[in-house]
């Protein structure tokens, strides 16, 4: 699993030089349903699937604590 | 561990890797936040299932909860910015209320489980009506949870190093919660590409309740003639009536409970966002979780194959224990469940969006999750928004979950007592789950309705519904509103 992992960030890092998007091209990426995170409105949607499942976190968002959830 | 140092050295060698930008600090400075705004959410979530874990993973699952969040965001200055985030969350549950199911007298709004003597009739207990499948009116049926957290961020002038900082409080009646964090971003790329580090800790507190039969003979030193069972028949797996002062009579597993009232989560969260074209970008998240303490839930109870079986209530519906008819027959617990106290998780997963075209857009989410329990798990989750004008989207969505068992659990009386850990809540069962959304968005840029100050910037409704492959069924609505001041 450590060797996928090292393997995606490598990808990901290598993505940083392919290409540089200026600001006023990023009309598009600006768009709210562009963003990379998820909406706020899923908060309670989140929030009952961190309860019921074993899995949490790797969303940009809190990864445990605070409940007595899993 | 050295794999985790490496990893995080490859990660943070990212920064070094990255193309640099001279900035311009002439430049007119943009406020972070323009004005300070306002979020409400609510929703409402029902579930229902066969597989209580509070009744040793049969029994009705289920519950109703309502919640309200509201988000306050109030720029300081034009570098920072104060959030308040407040959420109360009030449910009832059926699972949760058979903590004590022969509860079935409405007195019990003293709030406090282990006070039964205020208001149980213990000599009409037997003809109470209890069973897994039966929701009983104790106070465990009912709960709230409220919380509250405080953040501040500090902007650079260049807008490429974000500081942020944060305080939560959370609290419910046998849990509460104090957690602290700090986070550091930063830009590079002319903001095309951005790296997170973010480290939290919470210090959280079990007050634990447990099943009242566990819990009532503790409490009466261990005598079935006193306090809780006084007067009560216990009966065998024949449906005969056990002398008490026998030698087979009913009696926990361990004379002892929660030994451990802290539960402590420690983590820290990369990561990495990347513009790949003028439509398309990616961000990667990798956090590393660990937590100790009491990581078992003390409601939850356990029933061993290889222990003689007891029960309150009617003989005759023994044979029938298992099955949702069964409304009249309760089975003493033989332990609560332990696990652990140690865990430690580690979630990688990946968000990849496409703007195609002025209508749709495409939205994904891939997580690969493992932890030391025995639990690995892939959520894959995608999202259309599709434009129908310039105020309304339309959002179907649809995400697909499975995971593997804890090493600990096992179904209702599956387990054997020389096993160290055990439990059998069927959150930590292996299973898959798949879940259907659909939601609109109304929104109005111009924010030309009003209510005080605040004008209206967008609403957003959403209903998504859960099928496990277990049983258990779920369904969520949530709306959100969101509001700027004027």
């Amino acid at each position: 699993m450590i060797k996928k992992i090292s393997l995606l960030l490598l990808s990901i890092c290598s993505l940083t030089s392919c290409v540089v998007v200026k600001e006023y091209e990023k009309i598009y990426l600006n768009d709210p349903d562009m963003l990379l995170s998820s909406k706020k409105s899923n908060k309670f949607e989140t929030s009952f699937q961190v309860y019921r499942e074993a899995a949490s976190g790797a969303n940009g968002g809190k990864s445990g604590g605070g409940c007595g959830c899993n | 561990m050295k794999k985790f140092i490496t990893l995080s050295l490859l990660f943070i060698s990212a920064i070094g890797y990255s193309q640099s930008t001279t900035t311009n600090q002439n430049t007119y400075k943009k406020r972070v936040l323009e004005t300070a705004e306002v979020d409400i959410i609510s929703s409402f979530y029902t579930q229902d299932g066969d597989n209580a874990s509070v009744t040793g993973g049969i029994g009705t699952e289920e519950l109703k909860d309502i919640a309200t969040n509201f988000v306050v965001s109030i720029p300081l200055n034009d570098d920072d910015v104060f959030t308040v985030d407040a959420t109360i969350s009030a449910y009832t549950s059926a699972s949760s209320s058979n903590l004590d199911p022969f509860d079935v007298s409405s007195a019990s709004s003293d709030n406090d489980d282990d006070d039964r003597s205020s208001f149980v009739d213990y000599k009409n207990l037997a003809a109470n009506v209890a069973s897994p499948w039966v929701e009983s009116s104790g106070a465990s049926k009912a709960d709230v949870w409220t919380s509250l957290n405080l953040s501040y961020s500090h902007s650079s002038d260049d807008r490429n190093t974000i500081l942020g900082a944060n305080a939560s409080f959370a609290k419910e009646y046998d849990y509460s919660s104090i957690g602290i964090g700090g986070s550091l971003t930063k830009l590079f790329n002319e903001k095309n590409t951005e790296i997170g580090l973010k480290a939290n800790v919470y210090l959280d507190n079990w007050s634990p309740v447990y099943p009242t039969e566990l819990d009532s003979y503790l409490d009466d030193n261990q005598n079935l003639n006193d306090g809780y069972f006084e007067g009560l028949d216990i009966l065998d797996q024949n449906g005969n009536t056990i002398d008490k002062n026998g030698v087979n009579v009913w009696s926990p597993f361990k004379n002892s409970l929660v030994d451990n009232n802290s539960r402590n989560t420690y983590s820290v969260s990369f990561s990495l966002s990347q513009i790949l074209s003028k439509k398309s970008q990616i961000s990667l998240f990798f956090d590393l979780v660990q937590q100790n303490g009491w990581l078992a839930n003390p409601m939850q109870r356990v029933y061993f194959s290889d222990r003689d079986n007891y029960y309150i209530g009617n003989a005759s519906s023994i044979s029938n224990y298992t099955s949702p008819t069964n409304t009249d027959v309760f089975q003493l617990a033989d332990d609560i469940e332990r696990l652990p106290d140690s865990r430690f998780k580690i979630p990688v997963g990946f968000r990849f969006n496409q703007y195609i075209n002025e209508v749709v857009t495409l939205r994904t989410y891939y997580r690969y999750y493992y932890d030391d329990w025995g639990i690995q798990s892939s959520t894959a989750e995608i999202e259309l928004p599709i434009k129908i004008s310039d105020t309304f989207t339309l959002y179907p969505s649809f995400r697909h979950y499975t995971q593997t068992a804890a090493d600990y659990f096992a179904p209702f009386e599956q387990h054997i007592s020389t096993e160290e850990f055990y439990t059998s809540d069927y959150d930590l069962s292996e299973f898959n789950s798949n879940q259907i959304g659909f939601g609109f968005s109304y929104t109005d840029i111009f924010t030309k309705r009003k209510i005080w100050k605040l004008g209206l910037k967008s609403i957003d409704v959403k209903f998504n519904s859960y099928k496990r492959n277990t049983g258990l069924k779920a369904n969520i609505i949530s709306a959100g509103f969101k509001f700027v001041m004027d």
